[in-house]
């Protein structure tokens, strides 16, 4: 007898506190070893991390999880949402992953996030690294040019999902496979109203960490940065000059991947993924 | 990285503006999903390749009328003006990057978006389909 083919991810909701607010946080998770967690880019969620989850030589030594942030995916908004607008700020975002490793529990974790995840993953480098194991930016960087008004991203005459999911869609790479293409593009049709809008305050207003980053101790926390090089958002010269205000950093410019590596190409990431983290398994105290 | 300075085309104005024609409406009339996708869409754009000029009429999905040269006192809700390098680098069968898609055109000043922009962000991805079907594609 042969059932069909189930995946390893399992997914449950933690209680956790961010900034004084009860937040319901969806995750999911697979593998054991060291804790790897997996922050999303704006506007998506936590399915962008399904095929690391489901590749077992990542899950061999590495507890993946990724979580849904509070107003993305499986995770509701908390309690009053209704009354105010969404808006992404640095210290909800850091508030946000410190409660979460918290209330997991998690000791000395690495941290992988992507795009706005990519950008916090720096402040976490420059405020918190003592923290962390190791940490990896993806399509990171300390400033990006804004490349259109986001205004148009939430507004009652043009079908938000639809605008979101278009608008991004120049961000993957050409050679990226159809299906995964589009389950990128579903997960920003998916998105609630104004919320990839308020995820990119903290991107385009808030979070603007030129000339903030000094002190950060890439011997103690190592710091990997990669970029795919159809990014037009987070340019490679962005991570580039981002770097070299970082001493120690690493950074590898990805071939033939856009903005969303995980997602719109797993198997090409993976690639360049791999030595990362055996790196950071071959460094382990 | 490195084609990004070239958009590795190798078209000319002309060739770009033959290649438009010969595209649009032909491939759009061969795609009936991309048409279904443009149902509710209506608006008059102005599509400027190098210095050749396109009034094309969009009428719920389909485009009756591409017209070149553009007649006198036309008028158009907005217009999507590119350099003949921008064109040849988004048609060729596998852009480079910063050339593959019309918001990386317009980033690197290649492209620009002008007029009422409504119609064309709320039916984007209608836009960058369009305007993908003259790209050259594999051996047929």
């Amino acid at each position: 007898m042969s059932g069909a083919p189930i995946e390893p991810i399992v997914g449950r909701y933690a209680h956790v506190p961010i900034l004084d607010e009860a937040c319901r946080v969806y995750f999911e998770e697979a593998g054991q070893g060291i804790p790897l967690v997996c922050l999303h880019t704006a506007g998506a969620d936590s399915r962008q991390f399904r095929h690391l989850m489901c590749d077992e030589e990542i899950t061999r030594d590495f507890r993946v999880l990724a979580f849904d942030l509070p107003w993305h995916g499986k995770s509701y908004p908390p309690q009053g949402w209704e009354g105010r607008e969404y808006r992404l700020t640095t210290e909800r975002y850091i508030a946000t992953v410190l409660a979460f490793c918290d209330a997991l529990e998690l000791e000395r974790p690495v941290v992988m996030g992507c795009s706005i995840g990519g950008r916090i993953v720096l402040q976490l480098a420059h405020a918190h690294g003592d923290r962390f194991r190791a940490l990896v930016g993806l399509e990171a960087a300390d400033f990006q040019a804004p490349w259109y008004d986001t205004d148009w991203l939430h507004r009652s005459d043009v079908h938000g999902g639809e605008v979101c999911a278009a608008l991004i869609s120049g961000l993957i790479a050409p050679q990226s496979p159809a299906l995964h293409r589009h389950e990128t593009l579903w997960q920003y049709m998916q998105g609630g109203p104004g919320v990839f809008k308020g995820d990119l305050y903290f991107y385009r207003v808030d979070g603007d960490l030129r000339g903030r980053l000094g002190g950060i101790d890439a011997e103690r926390c190592p710091l990997h940065l990669l970029t795919g090089e159809y990014d037009f958002s987070c340019t490679p010269e962005d991570t580039l000059r981002t770097a070299q205000s970082i001493p120690g950093a690493r950074v590898t410019i990805m071939k033939e991947l856009g903005h969303f590596p995980m997602s719109e190409n797993p198997a090409r990431f993976r690639h360049y993924l791999l030595p990362v983290l055996g790196e950071i398994l071959q460094s382990q105290p | 990285m490195e084609a990004k300075d070239d958009p590795a085309g190798m078209g000319s104005e002309a060739d770009l503006a033959a290649r438009f024609l010969a595209a649009i409406p032909a491939r759009l009339e061969a795609d009936p999903h991309l048409v279904w996708r443009g149902r509710h869409l209506h608006t008059r754009c102005m599509i400027e390749i190098g210095t050749t000029r396109f009034l094309l009429h969009v009428d719920g999905g389909r485009v009756p009328e591409c017209r070149s040269p553009l007649p006198p006192l036309s008028s158009w809700d907005f217009a999507i003006r590119g350099s003949v390098r921008a064109w040849d680098g988004l048609w060729t069968a596998v852009p480079s990057p910063g050339w593959h898609d019309l918001f990386a055109l317009s980033r690197r000043g290649e492209m620009r978006f002008e007029g009422s922009l409504h119609p064309f962000l709320a039916n984007l991805q209608y836009f960058k389909d369009l305007l993908a079907l003259p790209r050259t594609r594999g051996v047929a």
